[in-house]
């Protein structure tokens, strides 16, 4: 217990930093005032604008003005939208968990059965094409498979909704994409973590008292072999973040990815420093879940 | 063995447990959509609306949808003029006075009726408030005198020739004042209340807008009993939704689509103007190598516009010596579709201007802004070095090039896009006023600032016209800019509706139906 209240303080000074980081990226990356104005606005209707959205005050200022109305659960409002960003973020989450969930969901399914039977048969063919395959998908870029799965599936033979969100046919696609990644990646990982256990004592132990080989592969050696795969699965949440990103701008999904890109190409402030910061919290609780989750995996490792 | 039976089955069984949340309700599984002949109309645009406040946005995008749930007082149809929408009747009284009579019998689609009063409402409000993003369209405006419930008077700040041009674009459709001031924005912003022939049914931001017939419109009857603005940002999901009858009309197709949707039966793609100017905008003041007129028109000469519209846009664009180009109060079409290409007379122009030798200028460019900027750029610069004229080039990520702009820090060329929701010269040329080109081009020809300044306030229609034909003449001979081409937009359009696409990029729904 101790050790996560510890873990839980010392995201604090993590968090401190990301909304430093991030409010001086948007604000040095570009001015959103000229973005907001058509080329033809006068000198004086920026101003005036400037004036209007407190883009005048030095930026130390601005930024403790921000922090301590952070504090209080302001997160400022969208000059975008007009409206407080962090109700067009929650507006949004969902969709995005939606798509993120079912992506996990497809990544397990794919990778724990390819992943124990490439170990298992390892070196035959089958453990090549997996393998192979594995490289291949995490080689290949998500707005690339993406727009591929669109032409062959949704354009060739139609049997998907091109984009959009609504009903469970509309999320197989973007799943799909962000899916297969992140499936390959942990396919991988689960494929060398079975041939470690395999090799150990307990499972020449068990098999020499006669047990029967599913039994020893998936009582015995996958339990084991489950533990860096929950760390990997907890570190791909930021992978699947990413991926939102790219994702659901291709398949106009509705989410927080799209919202965050759209943000940040107008340099609306707000959104993208809310977005940022409910994201950096999403890592770091699904870390700290990863912690967890560990020992109850594996009663032998301890924190004090 | 059957325990890997049984893990899948659970994973299966997750992920329908995890979907299961959905609404599974709409349309089913993997059909392509059914849309032969039905009511429903869906347009497919690359961005959302922005807000329901008609005076904070500047896009045009946005007001395309506006402009089916409210109305102007009146619309600016290009060669046709000015055509009466909620205004029955105008009168220009005197140099700063308009009159006004405004149609009896429309009601807002809360019931209300539409009186003078909503006009001084809105107008009003953008007028005085320096904190809207269409304060600056709007200012001229001093105030809205009402004179009874159907007729009001505008009366402007100066003399305003442009004021129709003002009052039939973006910023000027009609608010409901007693239900805004009864209820609050926030309440318009969430249930915004127009007179048009659409009302809001559903938004659901950065996916879909839904409207539906207005039954009480003052107008004809609405064409669609529902219309749909779907949000798709990625260009070749926007081809792929219209290519499988997901979406009936679909905007900016990428020229390189063009094929595509053409050999695929059932859609087309059509092609049309923009107000949109790609253009260099050159320095002028004696320190600068492109001060001298001999160098910019060497610039000019060197390169081959009717080449990058062929190569680059696919035949996308019409090239011109003009940004006004036709459709706008003020266009010479005399330099409209045409441009200069010489690159040998470019040559001979560099020599007497002392760069026998070659010369070396730096031409900054936004990457990604506009239809094909940096190749653009890319190819521009080719062009120029064949004559000698050795380009560097600067790209920058947009909002990086707009602070640049705003900041006047560019040095001898940046290439640039401009619009003009006007649809009058004054907008289009005002920078090149002595006073607005400081810092930028430092232009300065005293006729052509006399001729813009002149017919700023002229409230004579025709001879203003011609103060602002003949600036433009004097203008292509300087090349303080030089116009490369005009783009044009490509619509996808599924073939059961007919559409044509409209120079301001309005969708107004009721000029699109069914075949």
């Amino acid at each position: 217990m101790k050790y996560f209240l510890k873990s839980l303080l010392k995201t604090i000074p993590v968090l401190f930093l990301i909304t430093l980081i991030v409010f001086l990226l948007v604000r040095v990356t570009g001015d959103p005032v000229s973005l907001m104005l058509p080329e033809t606005a006068t000198a004086e209707e920026r101003d005036s604008l400037r004036e209007s959205l407190g883009f005048n005050e030095p930026l130390p200022v601005q930024y403790f003005t921000y922090l301590g109305n952070l504090v209080q659960g302001d997160f400022g409002d969208s000059f975008r939208y007009n409206t407080d960003a962090l109700s067009l973020i929650m507006e949004r989450l969902p969709a995005t968990l939606e798509l993120a969930i079912a992506s996990m969901v497809i990544a397990v399914i794919i990778s724990v059965p390819l992943g124990i039977l490439s170990a298992v048969k390892r070196n035959s063919f089958f453990d090549l094409f997996i393998t192979g395959g594995a490289v291949l998908g995490k080689a290949m870029p998500n707005f690339w498979l993406g727009i591929m799965l669109i032409l062959l599936l949704s354009v060739t033979f139609q049997v998907f909704p091109v984009s959009g969100r609504g009903t469970l046919w509309h999320l197989v696609l973007p799943a799909l994409t962000l899916g297969t990644g992140i499936a390959a990646e942990m396919t991988r990982l689960i494929r060398s973590s079975m041939l470690e256990i395999l090799g150990q004592d307990f499972i020449r132990t068990a098999r020499s008292k006669g047990l029967g080989e599913a039994i020893i592969v998936n009582k015995h050696a996958f339990r084991n072999a489950l533990i860096p795969v929950v760390t990997i699965m907890a570190l791909q949440t930021s992978t699947l973040i990413g991926g939102t990103l790219i994702t659901e701008t291709v398949f106009a999904w509705p989410g927080l990815g799209q919202l965050l890109v759209q943000s940040v190409n107008l340099r609306d402030m707000a959104v993208v420093q809310a977005a940022t910061f409910i994201i950096a919290i999403f890592v770091i609780l699904s870390n700290l879940s990863a912690d967890l989750i560990y020992r109850f995996l594996d009663p032998r490792i301890k924190y004090d | 063995m059957k325990k890997y039976v049984w893990t899948t089955v659970l994973g299966c069984g997750l992920v329908i447990a995890g979907c299961s949340s959905e609404d599974a309700g709409e349309s089913g599984a993997g059909e392509p959509v059914e849309t032969s002949d039905s009511k429903t109309l869906t347009i497919a645009n690359g961005t959302d609306i922005v807000t329901f406040d008609i005076h904070d946005h500047n896009t045009t995008s946005t007001e395309a949808v506006h402009v089916n749930m409210f109305n102007y007082l009146l619309t600016n149809e290009g060669e046709e003029g000015f055509q009466s929408d909620l205004a029955e009747s105008w009168e220009n009284v005197d140099d700063r006075t308009w009159a006004f009579e405004l149609r009896e019998g429309v009601k807002f689609h809360n019931g209300e009726d539409l009186t003078a009063e909503d006009v001084k409402f809105t107008l009003e409000r953008v007028a005085n408030d320096d904190t809207l993003l269409e304060h600056g369209n709007y200012n001229q405006i001093s105030e809205v005198n009402v004179i009874d419930d159907y007729s009001f008077e505008i009366v402007t700040e100066n003399p305003e020739p442009a004021l129709l041009n003002r009052l039939s674009r973006l910023g000027s459709s009609i608010l409901p004042k007693d239900y805004i001031e009864e209820e609050g924005w926030e309440v318009f912003l969430e249930e915004p209340v127009g007179t048009g022939p659409y009302k809001l049914q559903e938004w659901r931001k950065d996916d879909r807008l839904v409207l539906e017939a207005n039954e009480d419109y003052f107008g004809d009857e609405p064409k669609w009993e529902e219309v749909v603005f779907r949000s798709i940002p990625e260009d070749s999901t926007r081809v792929s939704e219209l290519l499988t009858g997901g979406v009936d009309v679909a905007v900016n197709i990428p020229p390189t689509d063009v094929e595509r949707i053409e050999s695929t039966e059932g859609v087309t793609a059509v092609q049309s103007p923009t107000q949109r100017v790609m253009m260099m905008v050159l320095r002028t003041d004696e320190d600068s190598v492109t001060g001298d007129p001999k160098v910019r028109e060497a610039i000019d000469l060197a390169i081959d516009k009717q080449a990058m519209v062929d190569s680059l846009l696919e035949g996308a664009g019409t090239v011109t010596r003009t940004r006004i180009t036709p459709g706008n109060t003020g266009a010479n079409e005399d330099l409209y579709g045409e441009s200069l290409y010489d690159p040998e007379r470019a040559k001979e122009l560099l020599a007497e201007a002392g760069y026998a030798d070659g010369v070396e200028l730096t031409m900054s460019a936004p990457n990604g802004r506009y239809l094909k900027d940096r190749e653009s750029a890319e190819l521009m610069a080719a062009m120029l070095s064949e004559v000698g004229i050795t380009i560097n080039l600067e790209f920058l990520e947009w909002s990086a090039f707009a602070q640049r702009y705003q900041e006047r820090s560019f040095e001898d060329i940046f290439y640039i896009g401009y619009g003009n929701s006007m649809f009058d010269a004054s907008l289009g040329l005002e920078r090149l006023t002595t006073k607005s080109a400081e810092g930028e081009t430092d232009y300065d020809n005293e006729k052509v600032n006399e001729l813009l300044l002149e017919a700023e306030q002229n409230m004579n229609a025709e001879e203003r016209i011609e103060q602002f034909q003949e600036a433009q003449e004097i203008i292509a001979e300087d090349r303080p800019q030089i116009y490369t081409f005009q783009l044009d937009a490509i619509t996808g359009i599924n073939d059961r509706v007919e559409f044509e696409p409209r120079l301001n990029e309005m969708f107004y729904a009721d000029s699109i139906t069914l075949k």
